[in-house]
């Protein structure tokens, strides 16, 4: 982190651009990037007022700053915190050689794959792990629970100035290389197996409410008399396979989502109408 | 059973504009339901209602990401405002009243956040014309002040409901038939499968489904407790991959 400024990659030109303008830049980005997020051009606006301090420094011409700040108020989005601050430290390093055109083609050109990857590290693979055992604790009355959650937020968010500099250092090289190399894989991989696990496990502990009071009264003749004996529909259900219902209820969902291709709010409605409807029955 | 005053009300909304803005940078995770609603219950003095509700939410929104900026439900208002009248009606049946405003609360919300991702369109627009101009400085303000659109379409829901609303959200909950309650509660039992299988929606699961019977028998039959299953998770990932590299070497 404090060698920002000695460059091995990309090797900037600029003399004038000091170490303190990069790290500036480094944290707008980091704290501000989504402040002034748009429908329009999204993130753009936030990477643009980032790359100010760069700018600024390396374009005296004001015709030629205008030039360079059009560039980089341009649609740009992709994950913030993970993945964009090494898009934008590889980019800054580039802007501050005066290669703005190269810096334009690496932030459209990964954008999307850095996307995908950012996404899937924080929605599918971390957050939901962290926020099924966040929750179980908070279920049984513990703030850890939502200090976990907390936690691991700013653990992410410690990450970025680490991803600038490996941006910013090897400049294009490194940022490609993450982008389709196989260590990701392979993380990626291990994280799945690990969250399909959990997730296995935490199906039935989490859902453990969802159960039939049905009751059957039934006769039975028991030595000549007639004895009348209440079948609970649960306890036989616990019998065949236990947690039979909260199975049932997620292959539902998950059958509506996958092969009806319904929106997450229509399968909420759905689900909501069956619980009313099971209450009233008194299946559920 | 009184209503909040407007100093919590004002509190409440400082805090649903602090954490959409501090959610958009540097990303904080304040706009999980679990921390709103915890935050939220430590305002109004019920921290554990705070925390049930928000993990209830939570879980429901477990699949459920922002893809390229797509619109979700607002769990972290809904964890507010649900927490808030939790709070307020207390006792039993405390977690169902809240539920029963956090839910809708949170698909209502979207509504709002979509007006504040469009409105926010006006300040790239100031932005470009402060840059033909040469000003540096209007670009800045235009960037800062890009949160406001953000913060008060929460803020100022927030502030109302908690404030003004208190009285008419009271004599909601308390019209609120049996069957509804009732019915509530089944439903937030329910909605968590919303959130698995959304999950699992977006996990190879035809290719790694023995991992997902794994868990589910070491709950199921071995009673195994949630954080030694993580633990297990753990070590049979970090398994999976040495085996897998001695058999793609050897």
């Amino acid at each position: 982190m404090a060698s920002a400024a000695k460059s091995v990659g990309s090797t900037p030109v600029s003399d004038q651009v000091t170490k303190k303008d990069i790290q500036r830049a480094m944290w707008r980005h980091i704290i501000t990037l989504q402040w002034s997020w748009n429908y329009e051009r999204m993130q753009a606006l936030g990477w643009l007022w980032s790359m100010l301090p760069i700018l600024t420094k390396v374009h005296k011409n004001p015709e030629k700053l205008k030039e360079a700040m059009r560039r980089n108020i341009n649609f740009y989005n992709t994950n913030p915190v993970v993945g964009s601050p090494a898009i934008f430290g590889a980019a800054v390093a580039m802007e501050e050689a005066n290669n703005g055109e190269v810096a334009d083609s690496l932030k459209v050109g990964l954008m999307g794959p850095f996307a995908g990857i950012g996404d899937t590290i924080m929605a599918i693979l971390v957050r939901p792990i962290v926020a099924v055992i966040a929750a179980a604790w908070a279920m049984s009355g513990s703030v850890g629970g939502a200090w976990l959650m907390f936690l691991v937020g700013v653990a992410f968010i410690a990450t970025m100035p680490w991803q600038f500099n490996v941006g910013y250092k090897q400049g294009i090289n490194m940022v490609h290389e993450v982008a389709t190399g196989g260590k990701i894989n392979q993380i990626t991989e291990a994280a799945t197996v690990m969250g399909l696990i959990v997730i296995g496990g935490f199906v039935p502990s989490i859902m453990a409410g969802v159960k039939t009071p049905l009751k059957f009264v039934r006769t039975l003749d028991v030595q000549g008399k007639a004895t009348e004996k209440v079948v609970e529909v649960q306890a036989v259900l616990d019998q065949i396979v236990p947690f039979l219902l909260p199975v049932a209820i997620l292959g539902f969902a998950y059958w509506l989502i996958r092969s009806r291709k319904l929106s997450p709010v229509w399968v909420l409605l759905i689900l909501t109408a069956l619980a009313f409807v099971g209450s009233a029955l008194h299946l559920l | 059973m009184e209503g909040y005053g407007i100093g919590t009300a004002l509190v409440l909304a400082i805090w649903a504009y602090v954490s959409i803005v501090l959610v958009l940078g540097p990303g904080l995770w304040l706009g999980e339901a679990l921390v709103a609603g915890a935050v939220t219950g430590l305002v109004v003095g019920d921290v554990t209602v705070g925390l049930q509700i928000g993990a209830t939410l939570t879980l429901m929104s477990l699949g459920m990401w922002t893809y390229g900026g797509a619109t979700m439900p607002d769990f972290m208002t809904g964890a507010i405002l649900g927490t808030a009248v939790a709070a307020l009606k207390g006792g039993d049946g405390a977690l169902e009243a809240g539920l029963a405003i956090a839910i809708p609360a949170s698909i209502l919300m979207t509504q709002l956040d979509v007006l504040g991702r469009a409105v926010t369109t006006v300040f790239i627009h100031g932005a470009d014309r402060a840059l033909e101009k040469g000003s540096i400085k209007g670009i800045t303000n235009m960037h800062l002040w890009g949160q406001l659109p953000w913060g008060l379409t929460r803020a100022i829901p927030v502030f109302l409901a908690v404030w003004l609303g208190a009285g008419p959200v009271q004599a909601l909950i308390d019209s609120m038939p049996q069957w509804f309650m009732t019915g509530m509660t089944v439903t937030g039992r329910l909605l968590p499968a919303l959130g698995f299988a959304l999950l699992l929606n977006q996990l190879p699961i035809k290719k790694y489904w023995p991992f997902l019977l794994i868990g589910f028998v070491m709950w199921a039959y071995l009673k195994v407790p949630v954080t030694g299953i993580a633990i297990m998770a753990a070590a049979v990932g970090s398994l999976y991959i040495a085996l897998k590299g001695v058999r793609a070497n050897g």
